[in-house]
């Protein structure tokens, strides 16, 4: 059976194909290489530097057992999950605010963007600790309130607490890709819900929401990459403690592969992040219905 | 009333945001003791002799050489990274073709791998094209679409433009590159200013990459200059003149990041992302 | 659909190809000439051993008008990450620094580097006292040589300890004693380092050695220790929190974060009042604190005065790549950086105490042999020190040790499971990367 493509009158049916060519031989040259690469290196007990040996799926069940493992799988699920919607929502909020019309907005733009600029810059784990050592400001504020001090970094869920607070305050690409959709919402809708007598709030779930379907759903799918590939949060901000419960999968990969020159082992972990994180954006495209349209 | 409000949460939230800059910017004056021992940021005393140090580095070369480095990787690389995350959006936002649905898998699921493990393998694949050691590992896989999350985000943003307009365009005798130059670019010339944003930032703090491909001290990027003095291992070192570095490091990046900010909300307003 | 078949085969022998052909290429034997040519010399550290090396290239390039050395230098930041993909590339400078553990991660049988002995001509050997010849060695094959060699000394704040009124303690036992006398004060004695490797179980290792005179691991990579003795080591550690000569990790990462000791605020503001460091990187505690106030402490005896059982090592090491095709032009510059007297002045201690015995004594005659390393060098040439294995060193290893200390400073586990993990995970690993 000779199957329609649905384009416009015109149009050859190559013509769309042609246009994505750069990334089609993107693809093969620097995408499907290394992942094939990656994914027979992951059959191997290969070092980096030794001969190596096909040795099947023993990696794999390698990962079965290995309580590491299972450890960081869990801590980047729970920081995926805690992290992306306060993230998203916080950016969101921000977006609205830095969308306004007023005087000097352009200043406050860029000063909110300056903590995704310093990046991982030393500054900012100089400042971290400064901010929740045992003596540090968020103590000090704690007990200007009467409330009891905690020590951050030494306590799982509190050390989990700091590199969530560090992502969200690198917050701007995110608010960014937000702000890019909100300038499109034309402001006669506003006034017509005004109109309506729809208040703000509302206007906000009516019309502003609903407009922005395809960034949250953008954003949502860019977030959830990043959180479960997150390494560099903890590595520089925990180092992975206490007891590792902030040692994300991307730091076991991160060590296996250059620190414990377990090259196979580490290549065989990343096969696995790809399935868990193809998983949940799968799971996400069906709830939010989206996967066939684009497709 | 409920400016004033706006403006208090704005300041406060500002303050917050940019403490860290500030902080980082008087420690560059400080001692090594005193920058680990104070959250204030006003130095005890200003010596400015430090960014002058900072600015000659410890090789043959000063900043300004390496700035042109850096910014010789990422003019070509930003340019590469638009017109190729542009057209392949293009082609998946707005045509059907023969493995359409296969491609977008494929397309998706590249975005899912981390970075790491494709490091050694690309290393390989450079030193035997005999590349390593020239900018064209950092900047030419920039011409085939290989950012995804560009892509994905074009995707999303062709989409919210109604199709109508490419239609009458249609109608009126535009093909279809036309039709994405003259019709859709101008749309989402937002979101172009952000991916060129995000792709000089992102480059201007790249790290790994450049360390391992390029070996060669006159050809280093910024990035490997702002951590060559810095040795955990070793006998010590003068952290103030790191943090020197890394202030003028951060110049270009606000710069830019100030230059385009206005850009991201204005542009022809195109009815709506509805959809 | 074919043609992705097609194109997904040939990425497929792609790969293949690059995975398995890094090593084919053959070792260069020395011609016993000296060539017109180019070699890369790589090594990471700081601004002071750049500016250093770079002067001594310098001096080469005078001299050796015909042999250009290229630099590549950097940060230790990645710079593993970037030594072992070259390695796996075989794309690595002629001549690098490296670190001790590198010669059993990157050579296991000994030829993932050049085979030195057969430099000997270009390399003045006679320059290393025999056993420091050894460390270099793997599986018998000399293939690097050391450039200086460090041990882990006492070091204290001596305003601390002048104000609480303390000796620096000589045996195990003034150690422990020290603990109640600063505790009331809220000061510490000591502390370790837990972010760099290990620190803690260095004591406590050094504590049992001494006691029972077996080396933790062997140079050949066997563990010496038994599970009883690690047991014993990891209750000495919990002895040394208890008795409040040390911080406990979860005090020291509520009060620091992850900050090293040299940047803690309690270090420079004199409440930890003493480290345990490498003599050839205690320049970086010494910065932290104003001038004169870091001493060198005696190596701790036991009751009896037995003091052995502390430990040296190479701090780093040259060695010449495998791939080289100047083995000959690599050799003499190697030499020239390890025992030329012009450039052991130029050099100065930017890489330690060198070990070759003419840069050493020419650094005694211009005076620059002072200092913390130097007194540190000296206590333990009075002591009948055991060689650190470069087993020890590894990532992995040291991971073991970390995750043993935390648990039972947590209390998560005992001292008898902490040990008997840790025992099966080294027994277990050692086999696995021998194998």
């Amino acid at each position: 059976m000779k199957k329609n493509y649905r384009n416009p009158i015109g149009v050859k049916k190559y013509t769309g194909l042609l246009l994505i060519m750069p990334f089609i031989i993107g693809f093969i040259v620097f995408t499907a290489y290394p992942f094939i690469s990656s994914f027979l290196l992951g059959l191997t007990d290969y070092n980096g530097i030794r001969q190596m040996n096909f040795i099947g799926a023993e990696n794999y069940t390698r990962m079965l057992t290995d309580s590491g493992f299972h450890n960081a799988a869990l801590v980047t699920l729970k920081y995926t999950v805690i992290l992306v919607p306060l993230k998203l929502l916080f950016s969101l909020l921000t977006a609205l605010i830095m969308n306004l019309e007023i005087r000097g907005i352009g200043i406050y733009r860029t000063i909110f963007y300056i903590p995704s600029i310093l990046g991982s810059n030393l500054a900012i784990v100089i400042m971290w600790q400064f901010l929740f050592t045992s003596e540090g400001l968020a103590n000090q504020l704690l007990e200007a309130v009467g409330l009891a001090p905690v020590g951050w970094y030494g306590d799982s869920a509190a050390s989990m607490g700091i590199i969530i607070l560090l992502r969200l305050w690198e917050f701007g690409s995110t608010m960014i890709i937000f702000l890019n959709a909100l300038r499109d919402i034309p402001k006669e809708y506003y006034e017509a819900a005004k109109v309506d007598g729809c208040g703000r709030i509302r206007g906000f779930f009516a019309i502003t929401l609903p407009l922005l379907k395809n960034v949250i759903f953008l954003n949502l799918v860019l977030q959830i990459i990043a959180a479960m590939q997150e390494f560099n949060a903890p590595y520089m901000i925990t180092a992975g403690g206490p007891l590792k419960s902030t040692y994300t999968l991307g730091m076991l990969i991160y060590d296996e592969m250059f620190k414990y020159h377990n090259v196979g082992y580490a290549n065989g972990l990343s096969w696995v992040m790809f399935m868990m994180i193809a998983v949940i954006v799968g799971i996400m495209s069906k709830l939010t219905g989206r996967f066939r349209e684009e497709a | 009333m409920k400016k004033t409000c706006i403006y208090i949460l704005l300041t406060i939230g500002g303050i917050i945001m940019i403490y860290p800059l500030l902080w980082l910017v008087g420690a560059s004056f400080k001692s090594n003791d005193e920058i680990f021992t104070s959250w204030w940021f006003i130095p005890e005393s200003l010596d400015f002799s430090v960014y002058k140090r900072a600015w000659q580095t410890v090789t043959d070369y000063s900043m300004g050489h390496y700035f042109f480095n850096t910014f010789a990787i990422i003019i070509p690389k930003t340019f590469f990274a638009v017109v190729s995350s542009v057209l392949t959006a293009y082609g998946f936002a707005r045509f059907d073709f023969p493995l359409k649905k296969l491609f977008y898998m494929l397309f998706m699921g590249s975005m899912f791998m981390p970075a790491i493990v494709t490091i050694m393998p690309m290393y390989l694949m450079w030193s035997r094209l005999g590349a390593l050691d020239t900018y064209i590992p950092l900047t030419i896989p920039a011409l085939f679409a290989v950012e995804g999350s560009f892509v994905f985000m074009l995707i999303q943003f062709f989409k919210g433009i109604p199709k109508e307009y490419d239609e009458a365009a249609r109608i009126d005798g535009c093909n279809s590159i036309q039709i994405l130059v003259h019709i859709l670019m101008p749309c989402i010339q937002p979101v172009i200013v952000s991916i060129s944003v995000f792709t000089f930032l992102w480059t201007m703090n790249d790290f790994l990459t450049p360390l391992i491909m390029i070996s060669s001290i006159e050809k280093y990027p910024l990035s490997l200059i702002l951590r060559l003095s810095a040795d955990s291992t070793g006998n010590g070192y003068e952290q103030c003149k790191i943090l020197a570095m890394s202030v003028i490091g951060l110049i270009p990046s606000i710069t830019v990041f100030a230059l385009a900010q206005k850009k991201f909300i204005s542009g022809i307003t195109a009815g709506g992302l509805s959809g | 659909m074919k043609k992705i078949i097609l194109l997904t085969a040939a990425a497929g022998c792609l790969t293949s190809l690059s995975a398995c052909g890094g090593k084919t290429s053959q070792v260069t034997a020395p011609d016993g000439t000296l060539d017109k040519c180019t070699l890369r010399f790589s090594w990471w550290g700081g601004d002071d051993r750049h500016e250093a090396t770079l002067d001594a290239i310098e001096l080469w390039n005078k001299r050796n008008p015909d042999i250009t050395i290229e630099a590549e230098y950097g940060g230790w930041d990645g710079w593993t990450e970037k030594v072992t993909t070259q390695l796996s590339g075989g794309t690595e400078p002629d001549i690098m620094q490296i670190n001790y553990d590198w010669l059993v991660s990157f050579s296991q049988d000994g030829k993932g580097f050049y085979d030195l002995s057969q430099l000997g001509e270009r390399i003045d050997l006679s320059q290393y006292d025999r056993e420091i010849l050894q460390f270099g060695e793997v599986n018998g094959i000399l293939n690097g040589i050391t450039v200086s060699v460090s041990g882990r000394g006492l070091f204290y704040n001596s305003d601390t300890y002048k104000q609480i009124g303390a000796e620096y303690p000589h045996t195990w036992s003034d150690l422990l004693a020290l603990g109640e006398k600063f505790g009331s004060e809220g000061f510490y004695p000591l502390d370790l380092d837990a972010q760099s490797g290990g620190t803690a179980w260095y004591l406590a290792v050094v504590y049992i050695q001494q006691q029972t005179g077996r080396q933790f691991i062997t140079l050949d990579g066997e563990l010496g220790f038994t599970e009883v003795d690690i047991k014993a080591a990891l209750d000495f550690y919990k002895e040394l929190e208890d008795n409040h000569v040390i911080r406990t990790v979860d005090t020291r990462t509520d009060e620091d974060g992850t900050a090293a000791l040299y940047q803690s605020p309690e270090f420079i503001n004199g409440r930890i009042a003493g480290v345990l460091e490498w003599g050839s990187s205690v320049g970086k505690y010494e910065m932290s604190l104003s001038e004169g106030k870091l001493e060198a402490g005696p190596l701790l005896s036991d009751d009896s005065g037995n003091n052995t059982g502390w430990m040296i090592k190479p701090s780093l090491l040259y060695a010449i790549s495998a791939n080289t095709q100047y083995p000959d032009e690599a050799a003499e510059f190697m030499n020239f950086m390890l025992s030329d007297g012009e450039a052991a002045k130029l050099l100065g201690t930017s890489r330690g105490i060198p070990a070759s015995k003419t840069a050493e004594k020419s650094l005694e005659e211009s005076g620059l042999l002072t200092g913390l390393a130097q007194e540190n060098d000296e206590l333990l040439e009075q002591l009948d020190t055991m060689t650190i294995s470069p087993y020890m060193e590894l990532a992995q290893m040291k991971g073991f040790y970390n995750t043993a200390i935390e648990k039972i400073s947590y209390n998560a586990v005992d001292t008898a499971d902490a040990a008997h993990e840790m025992y099966v995970s080294i027994i277990d690993y050692l086999e696995r990367i021998k194998k």
